[in-house]
């Protein structure tokens, strides 16, 4: 501090002037920008349309665009300060090589050739299944579809997943089972259209706040909020259903059952585009009004009145997210959510679908594109028609390409600690802190000859296990498409240079791709992410996500586009061989850890508004680390009282796995007794410490939602 | 008068025309007015609470705006909570500056650094009038005008009331994906005859300042409805440099109090006693953020306080040295009373700074007796240690005196019904039990024991320790009228200050 500030002669007033911006008008003089970079947000998957503005090629602000038909100029915290992420302290700035222990800097041709040794003495040795590559949905679809080809074709390696499969493989499942194809058929318009909107452990205000806007201007539609928790979504209800943790089976079935009883179903759509009515109709006698009841621990009237809504709608759209796909039985759910919209034919209407609300930037994008969990362009890894296909476009023998799905992500990181997996590529994620059961993990990691950790910032958890740093560029820093829950593709810019010698992903990619000597056989003469798109709008043509008809410049313009038009099936026809959609029949059972004896309380994570995942982004941004610097516990004064604690107390949650210690507790009335609820963001207090490894056997994602836990104070337990 | 609002509404918005060329004019919108209030009129904030997801985007837009660092916040967004799952009810408040009719900080600037600006009606504070006293944080009820250090001077909410004059909206308004928050114009005589929609859980009474924010609740709001935070109380900022200003010049009164009433030895006494003055006083300097426009705060003295203890204590000063002088030619002792006089209504000006109903603890009768208490039993304390011949009995019964209003204040803190003194007595029974003990014995050995078995020098070192220690306490101890703010962190400087 200088003498004059001291003195009080100064007062920073040149540092606190403010300024006219030409666009955005009177304003902090610091944010004012000389150039304006459209965008789209790389938070959730909303896909918000937004301005980067830099000064001097430094990003000083951003905006919301109010062009963009998605968020209309509103941006929700995380994006009104996402141009603090560009410059965060914490951004990797070279690539780093661990020797004895330490990191050092190397060249970048130093650094993949390295990776690229390690990698080919693994598979030389173990098989070429022994490298694992885990990505994202943090890149652009352009980068998905590059990486994608990069690891099973020029890798060779088919144990290649996403860290979507913590987050939406359910929905991706269910659809597949109930229409044949990937795909969320509706669009956020449907918000604004729909009569009835049922909510089912969607916390929307916390996690998509943007999508509020809608629910808020559809003044005629009835709000049914379906949560354990009370939660900000639970408050903006019309209908708030209290239901039991993983009672959501039972609701729906209930409903369903009331639908065929009362004859509120539409008989004509399910003849004409559905196949399994009349078995469901007899598996679902036993739901009856008294017995979902007792599962849920809702009333009968109120599960009654919740049908006739659904049932006499108008136009109804089902809007899920984690709640329903953190479960073992998250892809039975989707499916039973499917079924209440086919009984209807409350799907391929203006306000009537069942909408998978998605979690990252581009999550969509990489299902799409991705060649994870099926072939790009929504093809099936089984269907020899589809692999021909793809072969001839790349004009590659047909033998190249796998006839199955490799490991799914969970199923990497046990085979890494069976050690049959044993070199792991991870790009753009932190499994350190996102992946269950933290100590299988760290098991998987230990057991591991070389990873590589390819991310935008270091040290992160996961980066300071590595054997090698990639530092990648972010958003911001890089161009190509996003596409968002509703299908909606948009144009994502480069405002700034990435910092340091990172470079885009994109580059790392095709970098690799000719140290392997394959540059030529899968990306030949490409330089850009555009070469990539142009591509994949061949590989896409006449797919259900078709991309053939869109250009960048289109895309830009019109503020993105939606693939498969505003909604998908509003023919009926659906992407199964005969072309019905299929009704499941789903047990509700209950979930695989209940509480009792040592560990009474039921555990339940989520997140809070201000931090985006494992906070290697939000946590470095000051104002949002300010606003919600650590983690805390739910509880109810109920439980507190049975086990005297008090508001504010340091407490520890353990499970059979693990504890996490240190935690303040909250005492409140947002829980249910039985249940604790804590968030997940936060490396310092890791709930995955706690929770279990338990994956549903069709999407493979974890049951985040649910296990059994003991709370206790945090200091008598460690003296 | 017309806003450029109208004419952009016609013309199409810029920003969007920015983004595309071909865009259509947009409706025109009604979050904020077209025209500037008529006469009898101001601007206001409506917040429509049945609208707001408690999202937080209104904090970073406001920080954003004004290039704020990030815990610093003019715009904080607060939690309430009530019920029994899973009738349970939470809801957001989300406040900037309340701009009220008769702003309880405006009339306690030293400086005139807040005007109520006559066009508009808003409440503006100007960062170059500023001395930083940050007497206006002790007097808005709401925690509104927030101090940054880095700056050294107070800010808060404008209402962005100079992007209102290009029609733009506020950044609060502009960022909310629910429009929850909108500007309107208020007729000011109809307000404060009827203010009651300016109320609303969570929030201090509005008639106190005549809060102009209309805040829209939710219909069926439960009775219970408590501020989230309200079990999340933590000691505030000490104020070093005001403990040592409050309780060396309350020693420097009481000292010539001591010499107008029992008379002196010589000039020693008279000059070491001016000497503590100008040592308090150059000590208040240092709680300003701007030291060097101290003599700025003797501007409103027909207003604030504030004013008043600066202008008073500097008069003090000047007959105490007149009177320090005089000594030298040995007048009478009464010659003092003049300089008495001037401590002690300097003294009082000192107290009735702390008498805020925005900081319930301190506004009280007890606060006045604290202060000069402590005069009365440190200044005779100080002559006594000087070797004025004085009977202890006094300095004795002062401090016996003191301690009875000390226990008085402790028990109407713990029996009241009013959050914030619940919270101070919870402070000073809890977080700070063991300073109140320690604070409550030196007053009793300082003040007491040791004058009366004759140790003058521990009595008199005893004694300022146990007052200096009182005056931290009263510092730390007061829980102030606030919003109610998230449950995790104080937001703003509140938290920033405890920790």
């Amino acid at each position: 501090m200088n003498w004059k500030r001291i003195a009080g002669l100064d007062n920073l007033s040149e540092e606190y002037a403010y300024g006219q911006d030409p666009v955005h008008g009177y304003v902090s003089a610091r944010k004012i920008a000389d150039k304006w970079t459209s965008t789209t947000c790389g938070y959730c998957s909303v896909g918000c349309g937004m301005l980067i503005g830099t000064r001097d090629g430094k990003a000083v602000a951003v905006r919301g665009d109010q062009a963009h038909p998605v968020n209309k100029g509103k941006l929700c915290p995380k994006g009104l300060s996402e141009h603090y992420t560009l410059q965060a302290k914490s951004r990797a700035l070279k690539p780093l090589l661990k020797t004895n222990g330490k990191f050092e800097p190397i060249s970048w041709d130093c650094a993949l050739s390295t990776m690229i040794d390690k990698f080919r003495g693994v598979q030389a040795k173990y098989g070429a299944g022994a490298l694992g590559v885990i990505s994202t949905g943090q890149l652009v679809t352009e980068e998905f579809y590059t990486l994608g080809k990069l690891v099973q074709l020029g890798f060779g390696t088919s144990n290649f997943d996403g860290n979507t499969t913590l987050c939406m493989a359910s929905a991706v499942a269910g659809y597949k089972r109930s229409f044949g194809s990937d795909g969320p058929p509706g669009s956020y318009a449907d918000l604004e259209t729909a009569d009835v909107i049922l909510l089912i452990g969607a916390n929307v205000a916390d996690n998509h706040p943007i999508l509020c806007g809608r629910l808020e201007r559809n003044n005629e539609a009835i709000l049914i909020v379906a949560d354990p928790r009370v939660t900000k979504t639970a408050m903006l209800a019309d209908i708030f259903l209290p239901v039991k943790p993983r009672s959501d089976i039972a609701l729906l079935n209930g409903i369903a059952h009331i639908l065929i009883r009362d004859g509120l179903i539409n008989r004509e759509y399910i003849d004409a585009h559905t196949t399994g009515f009349a078995e469901l109709s007899t598996f679902l006698e036993k739901f009856t009004p008294e017995h979902v009841a007792q599962v849920t621990s809702l009333g009968v009237e109120t599960i009654e009145r919740v049908a006739m809504l659904y049932g006499r709608a108008k136009a109804a759209t089902i809007g899920w997210t984690m709640g329903v796909n953190h479960s073992t039985q998250g892809a039975e759910t989707v499916s039973a959510i499917n079924n209440l919209a086919l009984l209807t034919g409350q799907i391929g209407r203006a306000g009537a679908s069942p909408f998978s609300i998605t979690g990252q930037c581009n999550a969509m994008g990489t299902r799409e594109s991705g060649f994870t969990s099926g072939l790009p362009g929504y093809r099936k890894f089984e269907s020899a028609e589809d692999r021909e296909e793809l072969a001839t476009i790349w004009n590659l023998d047909v033998a190249r390409i796998p006839t199955k799905r490799g490991l799914a992500y969970p199923d990497i990181i046990e085979a890494a600690v069976a050690k049959k997996v044993r070199a792991l590529w991870i790009i753009a994620t932190n499994p350190v802190v996102s992946y269950p059961n933290y100590d299988v993990l760290i098991q998987a990691f230990e057991n591991l000859e070389f990873l590589v950790v390819q991310d935008g910032f270091h040290p992160t958890p996961t980066t300071e296990l590595a054997n090698l740093v990639l530092p990648a560029a972010v958003w911001g820093e890089k161009e190509g498409t996003y596409t968002n829950s509703e299908r909606r593709v948009s144009k994502v810019n480069k405002a700034v240079e990435p910092p340091g010698e990172a470079r885009s992903d994109f580059d790392i990619f095709l970098a690799i791709a000719e140290k392997l000597g394959v540059n030529d056989e899968i990306f030949p003469g490409w330089t850009s992410t555009h070469d990539a798109f142009e591509e994949w709008r061949k590989v896409s043509a006449g797919r259900l996500c078709d991309y053939s008809a869109m250009t960048w410049e289109q895309i830009e313009r019109e503020g993105g586009m939606q693939w498969g038009g505003e909604r998908l099936y509003t023919d009926g026809q659906f992407e199964t061989p005969d072309g019905r959609a299929k009704l499941f029949r789903v047990e509700c059972d209950p979930f695989p850890e209940q509480p009792g004896g040592a560990f009474p309380l039921i555990l339940n994570t989520g997140r809070t508004v201000e931090h985006w995942h494992t906070r290697t982004k939000t946590g470095e941004v000051a104002i949002l680390d300010s606003m919600a610097p650590k983690a805390w516990l739910e509880m109810n004064p109920r439980d507190a009282k049975k086990l005297g604690l008090k508001m504010h107390d340091n407490v520890s949650v353990v499970s059979r796995r693990s504890r996490v210690d240190a935690i303040e507790l909250r005492l409140t009335e947002i829980v249910a007794p039985g249940q604790v609820f804590m968030p997940f963001h936060f490396a310092e207090t890791n709930v995955n410490r706690a929770t279990q490894s338990a994956f549903d056997p069709i999407s493979r994602e974890p049951n985040y939602k649910q296990c059994a836990v003991r709370i206790e104070r945090t200091a008598e337990a460690r003296g | 008068m017309e806003l450029p609002l109208l004419e952009r509404a016609r013309l199409g918005d810029p920003i969007a025309r920015y983004t595309d060329p071909d865009f259509t004019p947009p409706e025109l919108t009604s979050l904020v007015p077209c025209t500037v209030p008529g006469a009898g009129e101001q601007y206001r904030f409506h917040f429509d609470m049945t609208k707001c997801i408690g999202c937080r985007c209104c904090e970073v837009a406001c920080n954003e705006q004004n290039g704020n660092p990030a815990d610093l916040r003019w715009r904080r967004v607060g939690e309430i909570e009530g019920g029994t799952y899973p009738f349970t009810q939470r809801h957001y408040l989300s406040m900037g500056c309340n701009h009220c009719v008769d702003a309880a900080c405006l009339k306690g600037c030293p400086v005139e650094a807040y005007t109520k600006d006559a066009l508009t009606g808003l409440v503006l504070h100007s960062a170059d009038a500023c001395i930083g006293c940050q007497y206006c944080t002790w007097n808005c009820p709401y925690g509104v005008p927030q101090y940054n250090p880095e700056r050294g001077v107070v800010g808060k909410c404008d209402m962005c009331h100079n992007r209102l004059a290009d029609g733009d909206e506020p950044a609060c308004v502009n960022a909310c994906p629910e429009e929850a928050i909108q500007i309107e114009i208020v007729n000011i005589a109809d307000w404060v005859l009827n203010h009651s929609a300016a109320n609303a859980p969570g929030l201090p009474p509005a008639h106190e300042t005549i809060s102009t924010t209309r805040i829209t609740l939710p219909g069926k709001l439960g009775p219970e409805l408590e501020k989230a935070d309200h079990t999340r109380v933590r000691p505030e900022h000490p104020h070093w440099p005001l403990v040592v200003m409050l309780t060396l010049t309350q020693l420097s009164v009481g000292a010539f109090f001591g010499l107008a009433a029992f008379g002196t030895n010589g000039p020693i006494a008279a000059i070491a006693a001016l000497l503590v003055a100008g040592l308090a006083l150059g000590a208040s300097t240092l709680h300003l953020g701007r030291p060097i426009y101290a003599y700025r705060a003797i501007k409103m003295w027909r207003r604030s306080w504030l004013s008043r203890e600066v202008l008073l204590f500097t008069l003090f000063a000047g007959s105490a040295s007149a009177f320090a002088a005089a000594t030298l030619f040995n007048l009478p002792r009464f010659a003092a009373v003049p300089t008495v006089l001037l401590g002690l209504a300097g003294v009082t000006a000192s107290a009735f700074i702390y008498l805020v109903p925005a900081r319930p603890a301190w506004n009280n009768w007890y606060t006045l007796a604290d202060f000069h208490l402590t005069g009365l039993v440190l200044g005779p304390a100080f002559l006594r240690a000087l070797g004025v011949n004085l009977p202890v009995w006094i300095i004795a019964a002062f401090a016996t005196l003191q301690l009875l209003n000390q226990l008085l204040k402790l028990l109407h803190l713990v029996r009241s019904e009013e959050f914030e003194l619940k919270a101070s007595a919870r402070l000073l029974s809890q977080d700070l039990k063991t300073v109140l003990m320690a604070r409550l014995a030196l007053l009793v050995v300082g003040g007491i024991v040791l004058p009366l078995a004759g140790y003058a020098i521990p009595a008199l070192l005893l004694a300022l320790a146990g007052e200096l220690t009182g005056r931290y306490l009263f510092f730390v101890s007061v829980v102030p009228r606030n919003m109610a703010l998230p449950w995790l962190t104080q937001g703003g400087t509140a938290g920033k200050a405890a920790a």
